[in-house]
């Protein structure tokens, strides 16, 4: 053995214990008690075995086959473990968060959550049937557990209580849908044998509210299997008929249309009567996915910046958005200047130390969602330098940090489409006057301004109509709009990173609880992989520090991120930190079985690119609905093992 | 394995201020690509890449850190275990200059003894064409080479867009690390199964306070 080998692997054995920060990062605190401290108060090698206990004992009594089968009124019976991967995807799957969970707990029945990952080898593998409990049931666990056991289900009832009451509506209109679809489709075959018309075009002018709206968003995701169902229904109310394929593509388009015009209605009813909007109803309907046209003043309603009740809004909104102007106009940045590394001298880039975050903005900004053309925009740029830079010198406690360039887009996006959108309607309803608006009062207030010149030539333009945030001319926003996003978005940001402050402070300590507490939450939901990555030497917080720092957004793309946070955004308190350490937990197993076959390297370099490519929103709505069922069954239990 | 000789592993790690290329020199040389606009980079990122040196194969298993100050605290966890670093600078910016003199100074103190550092200038590219009165350069080849010279390092101008000189640092690195030591300590590692494998805490006490061994 050499010398030199001999000290590599002192050093690692544990010579030096010692995790001692820069001479920047901090003044000599040791990261590696900080870390022990933090195990000690989670988890410990005790309680590790009683949380193999909990993991059976509980998931043993899950059964999510059955219970779907009957939702979805699938009649096919026995639906086991391995058929729920259809099942998970299906329309039900928006609302199958609150019921399965409450349901399940009653089920005596075991589960294997497998078949809900595609993927035998990204099984969880929560003991269905292997402890021997499956017949016990939730309450008869010992010791703590069965304190926890009971707050949780507690904590689970009240989820279901609403959800009888809401989803049972979804149901119905489900059903209602479906009949909708049968009618249509038997129309459309009689209309077929008249005229040569495209069927789905036909559907889609049949439906006009629909129509004024965005048909293409929204619900989609859940529509694989909608023509397995349809087929079911159809067949046996007329076996004779047989569909040929545009039928079955109208049918689809009906289908989607009256699914998506479902659910604008379900929002129109809380948003529009009265002069108080239901936040709580908002929030329940919200955290299955809020349609894209609705979703900048619901986000805004979420966050308790636009406020619920309707007489405030107006000046509540007018006077934010001063106050964001009045931050600006004291600073002495020039935001247009974007060479800020070679026109400064060493020597004031050093000292001034707000040159100097405004320097790392900019060279931020320019690297802020590359693959998308907007944010190549140098106005785009421009407003993000603006938003980023007066939150970081207006809380000098974190300031600016690399990651919060990521978080400000999705407001940015959401609330740049909300005025596209808005003109949009707005020219629409100039060109038609004496239709009805369907969109009236679904405005956030001061968004548009009859005296804005710009605004009014915009208003004119041939092209708006067709005007896409991928299309946008951005030089046909008048400045006074963009100030509008711009301080919309800043606030929005504001009130986000209030709930993560800890992230960005020095040291970053909410960062490092929540990776500790992602590793406590694994070794409790999937001991086989906690065990692998102890074995490997895989650090947590070697892959986890950047999706607790920059919240998933490198993970998955930008569309589905933003259908995340309208369950984040839901959630209360805001999903951002606890509730996001669950949906961490739940993209992690879903590489489980992969990451089981890997090396230390592998795991790595697979984590850092893991495949969600080619995933959709019901990817994610299917790993928000595992977070939320983790988040209810251990969100108590830690809680208890802490004190 | 494709190598007839044993492969030699390197743990590299690459520091300097943000934005001066830490990860594009690495793209670079992993991938041979470069982008021009990387998003910056979080925590760390994780890469490796082999290469022959006459007839030894090397494999480096590199740690690309992320260069904002706020993330400083997390880099002694990387380079503490390193056999080579990376010290970036940006030769049109000379406040990355000052920051990749503290880190020489920062691994001096705190990394292993036997480390062998490349001091590194990136964006030579942009430099290229400098005339007399408008200088782009703000750092001059004397001044890297001086740091250079004074701590025993290994000095490169690079550029990770052109490809410039960039493979030649790694391959200097490379030479540098001795056979013996460096597939000796692949076996070391190899002991507790997995390669390249970074301890966070020292002595792995984070893990055993956690839960104990398998
Ligand atoms: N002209 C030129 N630009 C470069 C070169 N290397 C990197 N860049 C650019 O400099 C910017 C920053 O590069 P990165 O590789 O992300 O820098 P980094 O050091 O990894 O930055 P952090 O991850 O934030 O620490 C990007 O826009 C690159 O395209 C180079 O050799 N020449
Ligand atoms: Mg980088």
């Amino acid at each position: 053995m050499s010398k030199k080998k001999q000290e590599m692997s002192q050093v690692y054995l544990g010579t030096s214990n010692e995790f001692v920060f820069g001479e920047l990062g901090g003044k000599g605190k040791h990261l590696s008690s900080f870390l022990k401290n933090l195990s000690l108060t989670s988890t410990s090698r005790k309680s590790k075995n009683l949380g193999e206990d909990v993991n059976s004992s509980i998931y043993g009594n899950m059964q999510y086959g059955r219970v779907l089968g009957e939702e979805l009124g699938n009649g096919s019976g026995g639906v086991g473990g391995g058929g729920s991967d259809e099942l998970l995807s299906s329309p039900g799957s928006p609302k199958l968060r609150p019921k399965l969970v409450g349901r399940s707990i009653s089920m005596g029945t075991s589960f294997a959550f497998s078949g809900s990952h595609g993927d035998d080898s990204t099984s969880i593998n929560l003991g269905g049937g292997s402890s021997g409990s499956s017949q016990s049931g939730v309450g008869n666990n010992g010791g703590p557990y069965k304190h926890s056991n009971l707050s949780s289900s507690s904590h689970l009832k009240s989820h279901r209580t609403h959800s009888n009451t809401f989803y049972k509506d979804l149901d119905a209109d489900w059903d209602a849908d479906l009949n909708d679809v049968r009618n249509k489709k038997l129309t459309s075959v009689k209309q077929k044998d008249n005229n040569n018309n495209d069927p789905s075009n036909k559907s889609r002018n049949s439906l006009s509210l629909v129509d004024s709206f965005h048909p293409e968003i929204g619900m989609v995701s859940s529509l694989p299997s909608l023509p397995k169902r349809k087929d079911e229904k159809i067949s046996s109310a007329s076996k004779k008929q047989s569909l040929d394929h545009e039928d079955h593509r109208a049918q689809l388009e009906v289908a989607k249309q009256n699914q998506l015009n479902s659910k604008y209605s379900k929002f129109y009813k809380i948003l529009k009567p009265g002069n108080t909007i239901d936040i709580n109803e908002l929030r329940k309907l919200s955290w299955n996915g809020i349609p894209q046209d609705l979703r900048a003043l619901i986000w805004q309603l979420l966050l308790g910046y636009l406020p619920t009740n309707k007489l405030r809004q107006s000046s509540t909104l007018t006077r934010k958005r001063q106050e964001y102007n009045e931050g600006l106009r004291v600073l002495t940045i020039d935001f247009d200047d974007v060479k800020t590394t070679s026109n400064t001298s060493s020597s004031s880039l050093i000292n001034n130390k707000d040159r100097q975050i405004y320097h790392q903005i900019n060279i931020d900004v320019k690297r802020t969602n590359p693959s998308i053309k907007l944010y190549g925009d140098p106005q785009v740029q421009k407003s993000l330098r603006k938003i980023l830079y007066l939150w970081a010198i207006r809380h000098p406690a974190s300031g600016y940090v690399q990651g919060i360039n990521d978080l400000v887009t999705p407001f940015f996006h959401i609330f740049l489409h909300n005025y596209i959108w808005q003109v949009q309607k707005k020219a629409e309803a100039m060109n038609n006057p004496l239709k009805e608006s369907d969109y009236e009062g679904l405005f956030i207030p001061g968004i548009l301004d009859e005296n804005d010149e710009i605004e009014a030539q915009f208003l004119k333009d041939p092209q708006l109509i067709h005007t896409t945030l991928n299309s946008l001319d951005t030089s046909k926003i008048s400045p006074r709009a963009w100030s509008v996003i711009e301080a919309d978005t800043y606030w929005s940001l504001t009130r986000l990173l209030e709930t993560i402050t800890d992230n960005y402070i020095h040291e970053q300590p909410g960062i490092l609880r929540l990776v500790g507490e992602l590793r406590d939450l694994i070794s409790k939901i999937d001991l086989e992989l906690s065990k692998h990555f102890e074995h490997e030497g895989i650090e947590y917080i070697q892959f986890a520090f950047r999706w607790m720092n920059c919240l998933l957004m490198r993970e998955l793309s930008l569309d589905l991120v933003v259908r995340m946070w309208d369950t984040y955004l839901s959630e209360t308190p805001l999903g951002f930190s606890h509730f996001h350490i669950y949906v961490c937990a739940a993209f992690l197993i879903k590489f489980s079985g992969d990451l089981k076959e890997r090396d230390f390297q592998e795991i790595l370099l697979f984590l850092q690119k893991p495949p969600t490519a080619s995933w959709k929103e019901k990817d994610i709505e299917m790993m928000l609905s595992e977070a939320f069922i983790w988040q209810s069954l251990y969100k108590d239990a830690s809680a208890h093992l802490r004190s | 394995m494709s190598f007839p000789n044993p492969v030699t592993s390197v743990k590299l790690v690459l520091l300097g201020e943000a934005a001066v290329g830490k990860s594009s020199l690495v793209l670079r040389f992993v991938s041979n690509e470069f982008q021009e606009n990387k998003e910056p980079t979080i925590g760390a990122a994780f890469l490796t890449q082999k290469l022959t040196i006459g007839d030894r194969a090397i494999k480096y298993e590199i740690w690309d850190t992320a260069g904002q100050e706020r993330f400083a605290s997390l880099a002694p966890m990387y380079y503490r275990n390193a056999q080579a670093a990376l010290v970036v600078y940006d030769v049109t910016k000379p406040a990355s200059f000052v920051k990749a003199r503290q880190w020489v100074k920062e691994l001096r103190e705190q990394a292993s003894k036997d480390i062998t550092i490349a001091l590194v200038g990136n964006k030579y590219d942009l430099v290229e064409d400098d005339n007399e009165e408008d200088l782009v350069r703000k750092v001059n080849v004397e001044e890297g080479q001086n740091l250079a010279d004074e701590e025993g390092l290994l000095f490169f101008e690079t550029s990770a867009k052109t490809g410039y000189n960039v493979k030649d640092v790694f391959v200097a690195i490379g030479n540098k690390i001795p056979e013996a030591t460096a597939s000796g300590s692949d076996t070391a590692t190899n002991q507790t199964s997995g390669e390249g494998r970074i301890d966070l805490s020292g002595g792995g006490n984070f893990n055993n306070a956690t839960s104990g061994c398998c």
